[in-house]
């Protein structure tokens, strides 16, 4: 029989080029981009090889400027659709919009639902992504979606910390399912929960308003699955270091670190900010003595292995659930 | 009827408001701070015909992603029918394969419009005459080239036999062949224009319909302005076989780069464009006309809703 895994092919967008190499890396494949601007803005797509009856992966974050990036997948789809690929699996290891995923007032859009509508309209077989904000959004798109965690890359790098007398906090109420999986896979003493209420018709601005949970004298890691603006981690390491915890750490997926977030961060009680590559980082957030990037590469080319050859994601990859 | 405006041309939604004696439903359109846009529609909208207007010109993308999370926020809401004003629609000229491996853009967009629930697209001057006749949605094409029309009379005064319209390259032909037909049958010419596919370069090799002899005005016709590069070639074509005096016509102002210092530099003594494209400040120039497009599409809205 045909060796399948030298048959797909790995095409790229823009916006990260170097995670899309580094799994081409691991994978042994070439990773090919396609994308050009015409001098009004508008994208150019073209893909250089033959895919006719290939299996093509699409590596896209769909993060800032994420109506560009956005743009960018559904044409390279369309682009690979009509060059008559077999299969178009998209791999977008931070998913935009995905936080805007219910009518939160009255009269607006479900733009996650509209964007993943776009996906599968445009011809796209799956998807994939990392750390989705909600996960019933795999229920937008009537096509398969795999949504795979990065504890699987963060909690080895976790665990060469040593912390000794160590509680997983959750910066809100939506956490606590991801919090109570990092602590039994890092075998924590125990768990901590900060809320928030946040104000709709405030944008982005939240409040702490209290907590669950004891961690005094304890090194607490905060984990979420992103880092926007930073106003919520912030606020909750200021909110459990007043608590009396000894250190306070932070694991996050996706860091978007927009506007004052890293001006936050440094003025924050948090000793370390452990985030992914999903996002490709600006050199400041690189050379940040406070950040340690892990890299969700291996996690990326192991899960496009297992869509190859047909094995289970769940049983190989999902540590934490 | 409730009518909404995206950000990318409020002016022009302003104006088609009020000749539909109406005014412009509020939206909020909030960007957050790493980019993306969140819509809330203010008013009820159950049950109301919705009027969204929007041009995608630059940033596309980013306009594009507004006006769809628009429709989607109508469409939840409960609005009636939603007929989409895009008088520049963006993406116009991918509309066919011009290399193995590109994307059929336009269609892609087409679609998802379409996806988005609106009933009719309403647009200006398409790039290909085809492009209303292949949509999925219906889509209603209006030309701006009755307007060009009445500016074109004042131009000319009596002098008709000196002049000729010209479209700067074959793909036009179509376009200038009806304006000629709505200016008593006036001379018509087309340029041959080559583009390298690889490069984006383009030259003007010579006529290849119709002649210019003994003409002193040319009325150079295009559907857009993008770089202005295709106008200051032809026209500097037409300069050098004898052309006197040369005025250009364009539907739609998207001026990218240094556009507008390039045709207030060149030999062209006048630019008209329309407002179906929102012109900046900065963009402006002394030589630039805008003419208005908002009587023909409060006309085409009136028209549809009144079936």
């Amino acid at each position: 029989m045909q060796d399948q895994l030298n048959d797909f092919i790995i095409l790229s967008g823009r916006s990260n080029l170097p995670l899309a190499q580094d799994v081409g890396k691991l994978l042994k494949k070439e990773v090919y981009q396609c994308i050009t601007s015409f001098a009004d803005g508008e994208i150019r797509v073209k893909i250089p090889v033959n895919i006719r009856r290939r299996n093509v992966f699409i590596i896209q974050s769909t993060s800032s400027p994420v109506n560009d990036n956005l743009m960018e997948v559904i044409l390279m789809i369309d682009a690979a659709k009509r060059a008559s690929a077999s299969r178009i699996s998209l791999v977008i290891p931070y998913f935009g919009y995905s936080r805007q995923d219910r009518k939160e007032a009255s009269r607006v859009p479900i733009s996650s639902a509209v964007v993943a509508s776009m996906l599968e309209h445009a011809g796209c077989d799956s998807l994939l992504t990392i750390d989705i904000h909600s996960e019933q959004e795999e229920g937008f798109v009537s096509v398969p979606w795999d949504n795979l965690y990065s504890s699987y890359s963060l909690i080895p790098t976790i665990r060469e910390k040593k912390l000794s007398n160590l509680v997983i906090a959750s910066p809100d109420k939506g956490g606590m399912i991801r919090a109570t999986g990092y602590a039994r896979l890092l075998k924590a003493e125990g768990v901590a929960v900060v809320y928030k209420k946040r104000d709709f018709e405030v944008n982005n601005k939240s409040e702490v308003m209290a907590m669950i949970g004891k961690v005094r004298d304890k090194d607490v890691l905060i984990v979420d699955d992103l880092i926007d603006t930073a106003g919520t981690i912030a606020h909750a390491a200021d909110h459990i270091k007043r608590h009396g915890a000894r250190s306070i750490r932070v694991a996050a997926t996706h860091g978007l670190f927009s506007g004052p977030a890293l001006a936050r961060l440094s003025q924050s009680a948090i000793e370390e900010i452990i985030i992914t590559d999903s996002i490709k980082q600006k050199d400041e957030v690189i050379n940040n003595k406070k950040i340690t990037i892990v890299s969700v590469a291996n996690l990326l080319a192991e899960a496009m292995k297992k869509i190859e050859s047909g094995d289970s994601i769940s049983r190989n990859l999902i540590l934490e659930r | 009827m409730k009518i909404f405006s995206g950000s990318s041309n409020k002016p022009l939604a302003e104006k088609i408001a009020e000749e539909l004696n109406n005014h412009l439903s509020p939206l909020d359109i909030f960007i957050f701070p790493d980019g993306e846009k969140r819509v809330r529609v203010i008013d009820r909208v159950v049950d109301e015909n919705c009027i969204v207007i929007a041009p995608t010109a630059p940033p596309v993308d980013s306009n594009y992603m507004e006006l769809f999370l628009i429709l989607d926020g109508l469409k939840r809401s409960g609005a009636k029918e939603i007929i989409a004003v895009i008088p520049y629609l963006g993406y116009q000229r991918q509309d066919h394969i011009f290399r193995d491996g590109e994307a059929v853009s336009l269609e892609v967009v087409i679609n998802m419009l379409g996806a988005t629930g609106v009933k009719k697209i309403i647009c200006f001057d398409l790039h290909s005459m085809h492009t209303s006749e292949l949509s999925k949605i219906p889509m209603k094409h209006l030309s701006a080239l009755p307007i060009f029309v009445e500016e074109i009379k004042k131009i000319i005064g009596l002098s008709i036999n000196d002049v000729v319209l010209i479209s700067p390259d074959m793909g036009g032909v179509r376009r200038i062949k009806i304006l000629s037909e709505l200016l008593n049958n006036m001379s018509y010419a087309a340029i041959e224009k080559n583009r390298d596919l690889a490069s984006g370069e383009i030259s003007a090799e010579n006529i290849l319909e119709g002649n210019i002899n003994n003409k002193k005005q040319a009325i150079i016709v295009d559907d857009m302005i993008s770089s202005g590069k295709t106008l200051v070639l032809a026209a500097q074509m037409l300069k050098d076989k004898g052309i006197e005096e040369i005025y250009a016509f364009g539907t739609h102002p998207i001026f990218s780069n240094d556009a507008s210092e390039r045709l207030q530099a060149s030999i062209i003594k006048k630019v008209f464009v329309t407002d179906s494209v929102y012109v900046p400040k900065d963009k402006m120039f002394d030589k630039l006309e805008i003419l208005s497009i908002s009587k023909l599409i409060a006309r085409e809205i009136v028209e549809t809703l009144s079936v």
